[in-house]
């Protein structure tokens, strides 16, 4: 293949919006729990991996549908983020003083790792560490010299769905203005009468529960097992850097640009080359723009 | 606040019950001091997806071997218990923990941990306490590196052997022109580099050679590339991790070539399940094992493993399990524990396993050939070589 015939290729271009709508997904929720509350979730990809084997569950035992057990595997995605964080991390954040902010960093962290630990090991016990996969809407689609497998397509319109809707929700509704309210300036947001736990345990739910959501796309793509959950975690950082940490909307077209970035880069050099790439985009987007690729300047401080 | 009362010892014995019961995941009756096995195996880490045929393959044998009254220890029946710890996927802790199997756990004998890189690493310990280990999962040229003594490796699937094996298959069904595709693993980069040279001399075409790293997650733009090579034979040097993600995307993009070659994963029972019985279909790959009437024993184990997990042994890892388990077998029924009489019998005797006979030459196997599988109506058969052959190579036909 010549560059141009690479560049133009219809098939490099479906497969580089797979990957980035699967990555703005993954990295949305990401972005949600660190915004609100500035925690990072390492245990996201962990999330992933567990709505992945929901899916698997659904599908292989009782027989359903993964697109039909999503909203459900979601759900218990979200309620999960809801228990941790009112079981757990309200009780820390109710501390108050700065010494416990700065603490409350390094403790969340920890806690997230521990968590990320647990379900790994729990997934481990509960369906052995073999690789899983099952074979659903495995139907190639044709269009044009486009080949599409139907899970692929899945993947694409519900991912690419799901972040629009969210974009949506953050531009327009009183809720999703309140939740940028605080992601922008908290204390602020506080003082004019946002419920400021509210927005943290509704980025929580919505965290987790997308996670767990991209899970069950994930689990129709490939194989996965308890441990295939830490890239990513990975791949959802580099987005969010990519993108600003805590800014929702740049990170859903740092993603797209990173699933561009992977597959015609890949296409162009190699596939050995796919890491350097990712972090190339990575270290450079520190270096040039350290507050994201997309940071208005006024918000720059 | 108040904590109810209990004592830390308890609390500590407690604990400490509990991670040995875990860690032996066993726990027998005491029957007449049982004969304690040891080995390390990778449960948690980036390995860990791949080791349970093996260890699958432990637990039927040591249940068999249990229900018939215990192992035959020169003359006497013992029961056998194993002590099992969890190596995290990490070499380094191997070697750790064969020190202390030997050492501080004094165990009676020793199985092989999953993998080529474990079984080198060990290979030094087993030397230094003259402790003879009969070894499985593990094929690299770098095994004849290792000092005749201590360990030895019944597998065929050695990558040079097979770099000249594939390329005879190749020339026998008239391929002319391939595609080369490989992950960058230490097994499947080393079947790269003995193959292409192997094919250069055989006079077939590379039209695209690519490399890719463990943690692809799209293969779009390689497979690209392969089909408008539009080559004779597809030999994807997969590992278990993204053989699934192959057959997916070659299925996308509709890659027709006759021939489809993927390392390691179609022998494994899920590879099957998770991309449909008809895109495994003809898809060929390494084993050198299959159940048949002339290797005895093979059809036993088969059904049994099938009984008690539900699904079909790995041909090659659990087969090779399972052999190095009857090697152990029958020379223990003979010498009994005594290392220096084990070690003469394992490097001299020719053994009947559920492959066929296997006698070792230094430290590698030099009676079983390398051979290759091919899934035909759901089932893998050996389609080469002619010798070993159960069944004839069919062309793929499209996925």
């Amino acid at each position: 293949m010549t560059v141009l015939e690479t560049l133009l290729s219809g098939q490099l271009l479906f497969a580089a919006l797979v990957t980035g709508s699967l990555y703005a997904l993954i990295a949305l929720g990401l972005n949600l729990v660190y915004g609100t509350m500035r925690m990072l979730n390492v245990a996201h990809g962990d999330l992933v991996m567990l709505g992945a084997y929901g899916a698997f569950a659904a599908f292989t035992l009782l027989g359903i549908s993964p697109l039909l057990a999503a909203p459900a595997i979601a759900a218990v995605g979200g309620l999960l983020g809801y228990g941790l964080y009112r079981g757990i991390f309200r009780k820390i954040l109710a501390g108050g003083s700065s010494t416990t902010a700065v603490r409350l960093e390094s403790n969340s962290l920890l806690l997230f790792f521990g968590l990320s630990i647990i379900l790994q090991n729990a997934t481990a016990l509960a369906f052995t560490p073999n690789n899983r996969a099952y074979n659903y809407l495995d139907t190639v689609y044709r269009v044009g010299d486009v080949a599409m497998t139907g899970n692929r397509l899945a993947t694409l319109l519900i991912a690419g769905t799901l972040c629009i809707g969210m974009a949506l929700f953050l531009a327009r509704s009183v809720l999703g203005l309140a939740m940028r309210a605080v992601i922008e300036r908290r204390e602020a947001a506080h003082i004019v009468g946002v419920n400021v736990d509210r927005v943290q345990w509704l980025s929580f739910v919505l965290g987790f529960g997308s996670a767990a959501l991209a899970g069950v796309l994930v689990s129709m793509l490939g194989q996965f097992s308890p441990f295939s959950g830490f890239p990513f975690t990975i791949a959802g950082f580099i987005v969010i850097i990519l993108g600003g940490l805590g800014n929702v909307m740049a990170g859903l077209l740092a993603a797209v640009l990173l699933g561009l970035i992977e597959t015609y880069g890949v296409a162009l050099t190699s596939a050995n080359m796919r890491s350097v790439l990712l972090y190339g985009a990575f270290v450079a987007a520190l270096l040039l723009f350290p507050n994201g690729l997309f940071a208005r300047r006024a918000a720059a401080r | 606040m108040k904590f109810p009362k209990t004592s830390r010892r308890k609390v500590v014995g407690g604990i400490t019950a509990a991670m040995l019961a875990l860690a032996s995941g066993t726990v027998t009756a005491q029957a007449d001091k049982p004969l304690r096995i040891g080995f390390s195996m990778a449960r948690t880490g980036m390995l860990a997806n791949a080791t349970p045929s093996q260890l699958n393959t432990y637990e039927l044998w040591r249940e068999q071997t249990n229900a018939r009254g215990g192992m035959n220890v020169g003359g006497t029946k013992r029961k056998v218990e194993f002590v099992i710890f969890d190596d995290q996927s990490k070499p380094d802790q191997a070697v750790r923990i064969y020190e202390k199997l030997i050492t501080d756990d004094k165990v009676d004998l020793l199985l092989a941990p999953w993998g080529t890189p474990f079984h080198l690493a060990i290979a030094p310990v087993l030397e230094k306490f003259k402790f003879p280990v009969v070894g499985n999962t593990a094929a690299s040229v770098a095994l004849r590196t290792v000092k005749p003594g201590y360990i030895w490796f019944p597998t065929s699937a050695i990558p040079d052997r097979i770099g000249v094996e594939l390329t005879a298959m190749l020339k026998s069904q008239n391929v002319k022109s391939v595609a080369v595709l490989s992950n960058v693993l230490p097994f499947t980069k080393e079947i790269k580099n003995f193959l292409e040279p192997e094919l250069k001399k055989a006079g077939i075409t590379v039209k695209v050679t690519a490399e890719y790293p463990p943690d692809i997650s799209d293969m779009t733009s390689t497979l690209t590339q392969v089909k408008q090579a539009n080559v004779d034979a597809v030999l994807a040097l997969a590992y278990p991790g993204d053989s699934v993600l192959y057959a997916k995307q070659a299925k996308e993009l509709g890659l027709n070539n006759p021939l489809h070659f993927v390392a390691i994963g179609p022998t494994d029972a899920f590879f099957a399940k998770a991309v449909g019985a008809t895109s495994a279909e003809g898809v060929v790959s390494i084993a050198h094992w299959s159940p048949r009437a002339e290797w005895k024993g093979s059809q036993a184990f088969y059904d049994a493993y099938v009984k008690k997990f539900g699904e079909d042994p790995d041909y090659l890892n659990s087969a090779l399990a399972w052999m190095s388990l009857e090697i152990l077998e029958t020379t223990v029924a003979k010498t009994g524990l005594d290392k220096e009489k084990m070690r003469a019998m394992i490097s001299s005797t020719t053994f009947d396993t559920i492959n066929g006979k296997v006698k070792f030459d230094g430290v590698q196997n030099s009676i079983t050939p390398t051979a290759f599988v091919q899934t035909q109506k759901g089932k893998l058969q050996i389609v080469w070589p002619a010798s070993l052959a159960s069944s004839k190579f069919e062309a793929k036909k499209g996925w």
